[in-house]
């Protein structure tokens, strides 16, 4: 005998509908289906927006001092642009540096790449080639094992954007 | 692309033990980005781009990297690792159609 509607019923099935719906929203960058990545990427959002829902309002320090972020001044083309960070910080399992996010401000996605390292690293570098679309900022956020924010960032000229759409 | 998935994996030749190397990776993979009609309205398609890197040494994680779009087709990494033992480096890959890739270096001391 089917289960009659009652008000409690309907509400929780409308719940998990609205779950469901969020779920979609989050993962509009990963196509359904996909081994996808963990929520926080690929969404095409201003970067205003896309820092506060990762981080939330917690507050960022200046860590120009102990970020060395090494970009190009100028990059002629913006598909291929060399990106390095180096974080002048101890590597120990009691103080290392948990994750390292490289953020481009004018990127129709603009988190870029999370890189997550453990203290077997023995040194917080990391490399990559990003696109960027036009000139802009990008900023490496540094975060450590005892949940300190850093943030350094630096303005690239792009010539030649390398995002397309 | 039937060279989709190909890894190359440097690591330096002279390594001594307790040594923080660097490591380069590149992988042959198209990275797509997201493509708009003539109306700038995305099309909505399964893009094909790498998630996940996970770099390995000795059976234990060094990093993890979560890509978006954003990331260079052909995408190259480097990452750092201190040299305790010979043993080998491995990196896997994981893109959103599915395909994981998968390659590995040795560290060898001199």
């Amino acid at each position: 005998m089917p289960e009659p509607i009652t008000r409690r019923s309907a509400l929780g099935r409308l719940g998990a509908v609205g779950v469901a719906v969020a779920a979609g929203t989050l993962g509009a960058g990963a196509p359904a289906g996909a081994q996808g990545p963990s929520p926080a990427f690929g969404l095409q959002e201003s970067v205003q927006d896309g820092l506060k829902r990762v981080f939330g309002g917690r507050p960022m320090r200046d860590g120009t001092a102990l970020i060395k972020l090494d970009i190009p001044p100028i990059a002629e083309n913006g598909a291929v642009v060399p990106v390095s960070v180096e974080v002048n910080a101890p590597m120990t399992p009691a103080s290392y540096v948990k994750s390292i996010w490289i953020v481009a401000d004018k990127n129709r996605i603009p988190i870029i790449a999370r890189a997550t390292l453990t203290p077997e690293a023995g040194q917080a570098f990391v490399g990559a080639n990003v696109r960027l679309g036009e000139t802009t900022d990008v900023r490496a956020i540094v975060e450590q094992s005892d949940g300190t924010l850093l943030v350094a960032k630096r303005e690239v000229k792009v010539t030649v954007g390398g995002c397309g759409g | 692309m039937s060279d989709i998935g190909k890894i190359r994996i440097r690591v330096p030749s002279n390594v001594k033990a307790g040594d923080v190397v660097r490591v380069r990776c590149l992988v042959i993979h198209p990275m797509e980005i997201i493509q708009r009609d003539a109306q700038g309205k995305i099309i909505d398609r399964n893009y094909n781009y790498i998630t996940r890197v996970t770099a390995t040494y000795l059976g234990k994680p060094v990093v993890t990297f979560d890509l978006t779009q954003s990331v260079s087709e052909n995408p190259a990494f480097s990452f750092a690792l201190k040299a305790t033992a010979p043993g080998p480096v491995k990196v896997s890959f994981v893109d959103t159609h599915g395909g994981k890739y998968e390659g590995t270096a040795d560290i060898a001391f001199a």
